[in-house]
């Protein structure tokens, strides 16, 4: 029957597009983690966290932001590339690239 | 041989600041990613973690983050490879790298706990800085 493999073909169309956007909570959870233990923020700085937020706007200067990476790549046993640490600047890149690179 | 490892790799000077910080960041990742040799050697798993390592290392580096002239950073990161290679290739031991790395500022005083019991408050904030 011809209906089958044209509804297939837009199945398989729709799902890599939905998940480039959506990196897992639980990466994104993590990542918050170790950026609030990082940074030191305290408590009422840490609930403004967001995954949207980038680092330089709670408080991190160009170090803390390699260390962040570096602290990720020892959490989730990755290594990640030059090029891609330079792209680096919110909390949701950074988890869409471990998941990228754990996957 | 394995001591020249890393030292052989001597580049020309930086020619602007964004090169010296380049290099910068370069020396902090290598460090950052040799922590889990280091840790093997000297066995400091029971002393330290790594990211408590990782944060004495960026509080060495920022020590100097205030210097613009990128020769002087040259030779700063010459120095800071230099003492990685010495720690990596075992040539320090382990006291060393606990009472350079590990202890900080206050570690040792933190030693004398009972000692401490009869000296006042004043005294205590006397011994740990200049401003109270």
């Amino acid at each position: 029957m011809a209906a089958p493999p044209r509804s297939l073909r837009l199945v398989s169309l729709r799902t890599p597009r939905f998940r480039v956007y959506a990196a897992k909570a639980e990466t994104v959870n993590k990542v918050m983690e170790i950026v609030k233990q990082q940074l030191a923020l305290g408590a009422d700085a840490a609930a403004a966290v967001t995954p949207e937020s980038k680092f330089t706007d709670l408080g991190a200067d160009s170090l803390d932001t390699v260390e962040i990476v570096m602290a990720l790549e020892e959490e989730f046993n990755i290594t990640v590339e030059e090029d891609n640490a330079q792209n680096i600047t919110t909390i949701q890149e950074a988890a869409d690239l471990i998941d990228k690179l754990v996957a | 041989m394995a001591f020249t490892l890393r030292a052989v790799k001597v580049p020309p000077n930086s020619a602007s600041l964004e090169e010296a910080r380049h290099r910068v960041f370069d020396f902090f990742k290598q460090a950052c990613r040799s922590i889990p040799t280091v840790m093997e050697i000297y066995n400091l798993d029971d002393v330290v973690t790594p990211s408590q390592l990782r944060s004495t290392i960026a509080k060495e580096i920022r020590k100097n983050q205030n210097i613009t002239n990128p020769k002087v950073i040259d030779m700063l990161l010459f120095k800071g490879m230099e003492e990685l290679n010495n720690i990596v290739e075992h040539a320090k031991q382990r006291h060393h790298v606990i009472g350079q790395y590990v202890i900080g500022q206050e570690g040792l005083v933190h030693d004398l706990g009972s000692k401490d019991q009869g000296s006042s408050d004043f005294l205590k904030k006397f011994y740990t800085s200049n401003y109270f």
